[in-house]
């Protein structure tokens, strides 16, 4: 138990991160029969589902790539806006794309083993990112690879806002994998189920933004002082290969705090 | 206990079910994994109380704590404690008949738990309620095979 007081100490990080690689490669190699069976699927596939397959993403592409454009186009007019107004020009994150090479075995905690590291310029507290929305952070690093807490766990904690109105609060996660709860929102407040909540910035660690979950539930007992807020993430949490890390340049609120 | 005892197939059983821990598995199914790295454990300990005590449990135990990525030392003193009670017991608990030692060694995984709960949380980490005994009725099941694998290996090396 004793090692448990170091566990942040400076002289323990070189072990810390050797372990964590080492552990790394346990779940990799664990796993290896599985994607093995994977990539034999994936070989095998026929050629006409190739090629709906091919279709399909050929539509999407040409669909994102519509939308991008019209993104590029207000991203700009909203950077000459914030000029006019005289306040920092909020600039976009870059991504980088990493492989998920296992869940950690702890069945009460919801932690991602990623297969990039601080060689590859990863750093505590990266936000990470899924196709639909905000998955978690990274709590911590080895020399190449890297373990993500996701937004559901049950010490995991994001600032968020209504997308619709900008109403604050705090999203944090249960340890249940589709369940999210914004805790001391008073009665009065202005938020329906299906808003969306995205990440309000505060708190400096996660660029604003990012869509983090979708209200599914209200509950207002009577005589309490707040609403309990029950959510789902927008991100896949579950399921899906890869993640994208992002690679921040200078926001608003970066290093407000750590 | 001198020249050639073959430690190492204590090492690579270990091993190997520390690779069974690590395996994929859905979100909702590892509540129910077998702790198997617990039982090989308390196995060679049972065999060999000589040889795998206190400080081989602590090992493993941190073992599996880094790769759960958890509180370091939580499930090791569970494990440390469970051993007691095994090294205080083993001529005992070896003379039982299959059942009574499948629910024994249930009844001291459960014990490990408990106490790596109970560490994990008073420093803020881990669940609430009781969900996480759920590997242990798979774990008594997995006790009766595992004995007669590990026996095996055992006389085949001549692990002493």
């Amino acid at each position: 138990m004793s090692l448990f007081w170091f566990r942040d100490s400076e002289y323990l990080r070189g072990a810390r991160t050797v372990a964590l690689d080492t552990s790394a490669a346990a779940y990799s190699l664990a796993s290896s029969p599985l994607r093995a069976v994977e990539a034999t699927d994936d070989y095998l596939q026929s050629r006409q589902s190739l090629r709906e397959e091919n279709a399909r993403l050929r539509q999407e592409n040409l669909v994102l790539k519509g939308r991008t454009q019209r993104l590029a186009a207000v991203l700009a007019e909203n950077t000459r806006y914030k000029a006019l107004l005289n306040s920092t020009a909020m600039l976009e994150g870059d991504v980088m794309v990493a492989e998920v090479i296992a869940t950690a075995a702890d069945p009460a905690r919801h932690i991602l083993v990623l297969d990039k590291g601080e060689s590859q310029g990863v750093r505590e507290g990266q936000p990470l990112l899924g196709a639909d929305g905000l998955m978690g952070q990274i709590v911590q690093l080895g020399e190449s690879t890297s373990r993500a807490l996701l937004v559901t766990d049950a010490i995991h904690a994001v600032p968020v806002q209504v997308l619709r109105n900008g109403v604050r609060g705090i999203a944090e996660g249960t340890g249940d994998i589709d369940r999210l709860i914004v805790r001391h929102v008073a009665t009065t407040t202005d938020i329906v189920v299906g808003d969306t909540l995205v990440t309000s910035g505060l708190g400096g660690r996660f660029p604003p933004g990012y869509p983090v979950a979708e209200v599914t539930a209200i509950t207002a007992e009577p005589g309490a002082a707040f609403l309990t807020v029950t959510s789902r993430p927008m991100a896949q949490l579950d399921r899906g290969r890869h993640v994208m890390l992002v690679v921040d340049k200078p926001t608003i609120a970066a290093s407000a705090d750590r | 206990m001198i020249g050639v005892n073959n430690g190492w197939v204590i090492a690579s059983s270990l091993l190997v079910t520390l690779l069974f821990h690590a395996a994929p598995l859905p979100l909702e199914w590892r509540w129910f994994r077998p702790e198997l790295v617990m039982l090989t454990l308390f196995y060679w300990s049972l065999a060999l109380p000589h040889k795998v005590g206190i400080v081989s449990a602590a090992v493993t135990g941190l073992m599996v704590d880094v790769l759960n990525g958890s509180a370091v030392g939580a499930l090791a003193m569970g494990m440390v404690v469970a051993d007691v009670f095994i090294l205080l017991n083993y001529q005992r608990i070896r003379q039982f008949d299959g059942l009574q030692q499948s629910i024994t060694l249930a009844v001291l995984v459960a014990l490990a738990l408990l106490v790596e709960h109970w560490l994990m949380r008073a420093v803020g980490l881990g669940g609430t309620g009781l969900t996480f005994l759920w590997s242990v009725p798979l774990t008594l099941l997995c006790w009766l095979p595992l004995r007669e694998i590990l026996r095996g290996l055992r006389r085949q090396f001549e692990v002493l």
